[in-house]
């Protein structure tokens, strides 16, 4: 028992320095990316072309930009995006299913056709449109994440919302008086949480990589953006010249960070479900 | 476990994704190179051609920007549109030579009127259609009539109407004088009046030098040479020309697959075995506007005007205050020449546009104009930060390119320049109150006129605010002019007569930095035929003499 007992807290332990740590470097990304934007906007045509060194790990392109802090300043921007885009979703995805599940019949359906409407355009098609319709540029790109990736999750929290309401102490709950809004706050939500943040971490490397397809295919900003998207469209022209670390390092940088995130949700996931908590 | 393995296959989902964000398009590209270029061209030549004929075959590789949207037809843009170059597959009345000036391709003689208003043109009678009816004075006024009423590329709103006199006579009637006709009659390829209708383009028969014999769109056009051509015959029997992005027509060159393939200053120092690089110099100018009037909101809440650039002083030194030669080294690898005009070398060019660089004086006129440095070493003037934002087309990195390097001298002068990427979507409407990195270059003088004179409606030039009387009269009696080479003197003097117009010690509402090459790689033993000066587009005007480019030596 003791044993046992000992190898469950060094799991605990061990799983949350694992997220510590992942959460530093995603976090060190985020300020470096802030910190060098002026230098990745910066050309300087004495120094292009030059293939990756200590002083330029990435290589600098063909006006001479140092594509290290200028991958690392649109990876900055992509988790902020992720960030910013991933949370709204789950917001909008925890709400939706919430306000379905406790309101009239017809909302659900309505509910139930807006996710199925959402989910039956391709996705990439939908980001395109929604994104053009904003706008583009940075806010267009927000809103079309934002109002993509909501419904697959609001359909898992609309089920469990559901399974929830047909509780026997849920149900006498209501016989007895207590307010929907009472329900909410003290049965739903707190109910809903652990699903919710798994959800969350979950649509972070999603987004993420949406961000870098609409950017690479030229929705959205302009090109002397540092974008990860347009970092890699353009590494495609001098790729057939040899020039394969303009492409392979910010490709391997922008994977990484989405594995950091991936395994961050993980993490998170182990120590907030109730089911794995005490593992 | 089951955990495990999910998490596995989700971070292989995940890796497979992001790599193939990368991976993609190469490997798209590269099918794309195979179907459109290789194997396509491979079996054609391997198949109908015996090896002793591929003397006379040539493979050229394009940019699909090239590839004519509306198909061959003249009236909608072959030839005469945005990128003007011969049409091939048609005859003109006139050519344009070497030295952009005028000769004869089925005109025999023309005239214009005292008056300018009636031009007739005498054509030969021995040019034929590919369907083997005669070419007579008709067609030619069909053509011109439908150019009129249809042409939606080019300018045709002078011609009242074209009339054919008898066979070999064509009368044109115009409404306004334009002395420049010669240089639209060059562009515009005759159509048969009897063999004409909406789909023409597709399957167009003409009195050129070739004869359309395939078009796989989105692919390739094949040209075979018209036997039954009226002038010499050409040497090269079939051009088979192939559309490519800039990358994947280098791969083609580097594979070996064609005989010339377009390519961009970024890709020339590559060294492709069996090709050298061949270089035309062209009038393809880039260049910026500066909006030469004070900012204004017009009544429908157009923005036109700039404060900083309105000041002719502040144009002056940044037009003396940007290095050329430092943008041809650093943007173009050395394959371009500076421009100081919209039509450098063109017979109607005014060679006193050309300036020296020169910062210290470019400074001077700064200070001259008030604005001072100040302490963060950007000038300032009553409180306001003298700052540009020189627009350029996203997509375009050769303007990304040369508007940073502008950008990077401004900061030199003292000037807070920065460059952004726009849609064309925008870029018009921006272009009017903010510099705008634009292309011109045609083989016609029309161009002066386009940028610098003045629209009825709004009083001020259509691209960049900017009002000239004495310019706008000069342009006027040019086109009135007698012969083209009156004309020619008063473009130039349009351009400074002494004491007013458009350069350095005038207005300069327009800065000129570029021209920029026309580069290929042509494989050895290839006689490409000399080309004029290319005009702006990197497409069809390297065929133009295609006829009389020949093989010297045996292949491999």
């Amino acid at each position: 028992m003791r044993k046992t007992g000992e190898k469950e807290r060094n799991r605990r332990r061990e799983t949350l320095v694992t997220t510590a740590l992942l959460v530093f470097f995603l976090v060190l990304i985020t300020v470096l990316g802030v910190y060098w934007k002026e230098d990745a906007l910066l050309t300087d045509f004495s120094r292009k072309n030059l293939p990756p060194s200590l002083r330029y790990p990435f290589g600098t392109d063909f006006m001479g930009r140092d594509m290290f802090k200028r991958t690392l300043t649109g990876l900055s921007m992509s988790i902020r995006l992720g960030v910013v885009t991933a949370a709204a979703s789950a917001l909008l995805a925890g709400a939706a299913a919430v306000l379905a599940v406790n309101t009239n019949r017809a909302v659900d359906t309505l509910f139930q056709g807006c996710v199925d409407v959402v989910m039956g355009i391709p996705h990439m098609l939908l980001l395109i449109l929604i994104s053009f319709a904003c706008g583009k540029g940075f806010f267009g790109i927000v809103m079309g994440i934002t109002l993509t990736h909501w419904p697959s999750l609001a359909r898992v929290l609309r089920a469990e919302a559901l399974s929830l309401k047909a509780k026997p102490y849920m149900r006498l709950a209501g016989k007895l008086g207590v307010t929907k809004w009472a329900l909410i706050k003290k049965h739903y939500i707190p109910h809903l949480l652990p699903q919710f943040f798994t959800g969350l971490f979950l649509l972070f490397p999603q987004a993420v990589l949406h961000e870098a397809g609409m950017t690479f295919l030229g929705f959205g900003l302009s090109p002397e953006e540092p974008a990860i998207g347009i970092i890699l469209s353009e590494s495609m022209k001098y790729l057939v010249m040899g020039q394969w670390w303009l492409a392979v390092f910010p490709g391997a940088a922008l994977a990484a960070t989405v594995l950091m995130f991936f395994g961050l949700g993980q993490k998170i996931c182990l120590l907030i479900d109730p089911a794995s908590v005490q593992e | 476990m089951t955990g495990k393995r999910i998490q596995a296959f989700f971070l292989a989902g995940v890796l497979a994704g992001s790599l193939l964000l990368t991976a993609c398009t190469e490997a798209e590209e590269n099918n794309a190179a195979n179907e459109s270029g290789t194997e396509k061209v491979q079996t054609e030549s391997a198949g109908e051609s015996v090896p002793e004929s591929e003397q006379d075959t040539v493979i050229v590789a394009m940019s699909p920007e090239a590839e004519p949207e509306s198909g061959f037809d003249p009236v909608y843009g072959w030839g005469a549109g945005e990128h003007v170059h011969e049409p091939l597959i048609q005859s003109t009345l006139t050519v344009t030579d070497e030295n952009l000036e005028i000769g004869y391709d089925l005109a025999t003689e023309m005239e214009c009127s005292e008056d300018g208003l009636t031009w007739t043109v005498k054509i030969r009678t021995d040019a034929y259609f590919s369907d083997g009816e005669k070419l007579t004075a008709q067609d030619v006024a069909f053509t011109y009539n439908q150019l009129r009423d249809s042409s939606s590329v080019n300018d045709f709103t002078m011609l009242e109407s074209a009339e054919a006199v008898d066979e070999s006579t064509v009368v044109f009637h115009m409404n306004r004088p334009y002395s420049i006709w010669p240089y639209t009659m060059a562009v515009a390829g005759i159509v048969p009046e009897h063999a004409y209708d909406e789909t023409y383009g597709q399957h167009p028969i003409g009195s050129g030098r070739y004869l359309l014999t395939q078009w796989d769109q989105g692919q390739q056009v094949i040209l075979d040479a018209n036997p039954d051509y009226y002038g010499e015959a050409p040497e090269m029997e079939r051009v088979v020309i192939v559309f490519m992005e800039e990358d994947a027509a280098l791969a083609a060159a580097m594979a070996g697959q064609v005989d010339v393939a377009y390519t961009a200053a970024s890709y020339a120092e590559q060294e492709v075995p069996g090709y050298s690089l061949f270089s035309c110099e062209t009038v393809d100018n880039r260049g910026f506007n500066l909006p030469a009037v004070e900012r204004q909101t017009l009544e429908d809440g157009t923005v036109i005007g700039n404060d900083f650039t309105a000041n002719v002083n502040v144009r002056r030194a940044i037009n003396i205050g940007i290095d050329r030669q430092e943008l041809i080294d650093h943007v173009l690898n050395g394959h371009g020449t500076p421009a100081y005009s919209v039509c450098d070398k063109m017979p109607w060019y005014y060679e006193g546009s050309q300036v020296e660089y020169n910062l210290e004086e470019a400074q001077a006129l700064l200070d001259e104009a008030g604005w001072k440095i100040g302490e963060d070493g950007i000038r300032e003037k009553n409180g306001v930060k003298a700052s540009l934002e020189i627009a350029y087309p996203a997509g375009d990195s050769v303007r990304q390119a040369i508007a940073a390097d502008c950008a990077n001298q401004l900061k030199e002068l003292g000037i807070d320049a920065t460059s952004r990427g726009v849609g064309w979507d925008e870029a018009y409407t921006l272009a009017l109150s903010e510099p705008l990195m634009w292309g011109w270059g045609a083989h016609t003088p029309m161009e002066l006129y386009n940028i610098y004179h003045t629209n009825a409606d709004t009083g001020l030039a259509e691209y960049s605010p900017y009002a000239s009387e004495t310019v706008d009269e000069y342009m006027d009696q040019a086109l009135e002019a007698d012969s083209l080479e009156e004309s020619y003197e008063l473009w130039k003097k349009a351009q400074w007569d002494g004491e007013s117009g458009i350069t350095q010690e005038g207005d300069i509402p327009w800065i000129w930095l570029v021209n920029i090459d026309h580069l290929y790689f042509v494989r050895d033993g290839l006689e490409i035929a000399p080309q004029k000066l290319h005009p702006h587009g990197h497409g069809w005007s390297i065929v133009n003499n295609v006829d009389q480019w020949s093989w010297n030596n045996q292949e491999g």
